[in-house]
């Protein structure tokens, strides 16, 4: 049951990281900031534990929302990962956010489906300096994990 | 290759650090061989915001919002560059691919509120040909809404990457890998698995003065069957390509071509001089001369 409420209280601070991040968006005055997020090549989930090597945390399950905007309009994920007390993330889901029970993961009937049939070399395995794909959710996925953090710091 | 100390010789001191920033949603990356001064860095957050301001589907105070409301708009700078591609790709996808798909993208979910709660049949868009337009001026029917997703990101690559040339920049500008590549030497870009984005299935090896736009349907989808690629001529998410890739001069150009390759075979894009790949329920394919490597 701690998990559960854990989960409802950043559920709602994520939502209001959500309206800070769209006012910020909508002002286009984040442009001018440093970002310390990788280039997409290395966005994975592991990012977010660099400056809080520190810290500790509350182990439990949590979600998070986050949400952008992009020229074609406003986009928002869902969250979902576990933390250990180190900070070291164990299992993460990333939602796009959907009617009630129709949450279910698009990329995996679909995409998935097809481009199963695809071969794939490790990204890591490549001397590329670029990715090139449909990487968009990274910037409402950061936020999230930097929101659950945050809040998880015991 | 993590370190990008140079050899002593060739180059007198290392390169700068890659300028990044989050705009429009997406990480971008800017790399160049002298710093972006701090001046030039404003300049391209005025840009960045001048442009969302007029062409972002969510804001009410905005050109699409003015648009919809019947007024005539002037869209300002660069605005008759995009729009004539939109002519293009329109004619090219037989409507397929039509600016005024906003409305369609609404009932879907993809909203101001980003319910994305279907709460509607799907709608075709109005026709295009129901625009009128003056050079950079657009009027609509009264309650079309403007999309700009298609070629929008690519557009505005090119235009920071413009205005960093005219600074005396050589830079390459990469907004979420949307590329426009205006460095000294080519680069490899991986092309991101649509299934799976710690994967590749090819790399691409993108020469100086060339832009490269991937689209793919995966990240972009908030429900069984919905996702952002509509057809404006149903209003119904399109089938069967899940991803694309678009070398062309331009990244307007690479996006825009990218999307519309979710419709018509390259063939149809010949007038945009564009070498592509894309992935459907048959595989990966190739342009004769996509300049790069595909791992099938």
């Amino acid at each position: 049951m701690t998990h559960l409420s854990r989960s409802k209280k950043l559920a709602m601070s994520g939502a209001a990281a959500v309206l800070m991040l769209t006012a910020a968006c909508g002002g286009g005055s984040d442009t001018e900031s440093e970002s310390t997020d990788s280039s997409s090549s290395d966005e994975t989930t592991e990012d977010a534990s660099s400056t809080e090597t520190a810290t500790t945390y509350t182990v439990g399950d949590y979600s998070a929302e986050g949400s952008y905007q992009t020229p074609g309009g406003t986009q928002s994920v869902e969250v979902e990962l576990s933390l250990e007390a180190d900070g070291t993330i164990t299992a993460v889901t990333v939602t796009p956010q959907a009617d009630g029970g129709n949450s279910e993961q698009f990329q995996t009937k679909f995409a998935g489906g097809i481009a199963d049939e695809v071969v794939g070399t490790k990204i890591d395995d490549l001397d590329v300096s670029k990715v090139s794909g449909s990487s968009l959710t990274s910037g409402g996925f950061n936020a999230a994990v930097d929101e659950i953090k945050a809040e998880a710091a015991a | 290759m993590a370190s990008t100390r140079p050899s002593t010789r060739s180059r007198p001191r290392p390169l700068p650090e890659p300028w990044r920033f989050e705009a429009i949603g997406t990480a971008w990356t800017v790399d160049t061989s002298e710093d972006v001064s701090a001046e030039q860095r404003a300049g391209v957050a005025d840009l960045v915001r001048e442009i969302d301001r007029t062409w972002s589907r969510f804001r009410e105070d905005g050109g699409v919002a003015r648009l919809r409301a019947g007024e005539t708009v002037d869209l300002g700078p660069g605005a008759a560059e995009l729009l004539d591609l939109y002519d293009e790709l329109h004619d090219a996808t037989d409507g397929a691919v039509n600016p005024l798909v906003g409305g369609g993208l609404e009932v879907l979910g993809y909203d101001a509120a980003y319910t994305l709660t279907r709460h509607g049949d799907p709608v075709a868009a109005p026709a295009w040909s129901t625009a009128r337009r003056v050079g950079t001026t657009l009027q609509v029917p009264v309650g079309a809404v403007l999309d700009v997703g298609a070629a929008g990101k690519g557009w505005l690559v090119d235009r920071v990457a413009t205005q960093l040339v005219e600074a005396g920049h050589a830079p390459t500008v990469d907004a979420g890998g949307d590329i426009a590549h205006h460095g000294t030497a080519p680069i490899r870009v991986a092309m991101e698995h649509p299934g799976d984005p710690t994967l590749a299935v090819g790399v691409v090896d993108l020469q100086p003065g060339l832009a490269l736009c991937g689209s793919a349907v995966n990240r972009r989808a908030w429900g069984e069957g919905l996702h952002h690629v509509l057809d404006a001529r149903t209003g119904r998410p399109t089938r069967g390509v899940v991803a694309s890739w678009v070398v062309a001069r331009t990244a307007a150009v690479a996006d825009g071509a990218a999307t519309a390759l979710f419709f018509v075979p390259p063939a149809r894009l010949a007038a945009l001089d564009v070498e592509a790949a894309w992935i459907d329920d048959e595989g990966l394919h190739t342009t004769p001369d996509f300049p790069g490597e595909v791992f099938s």
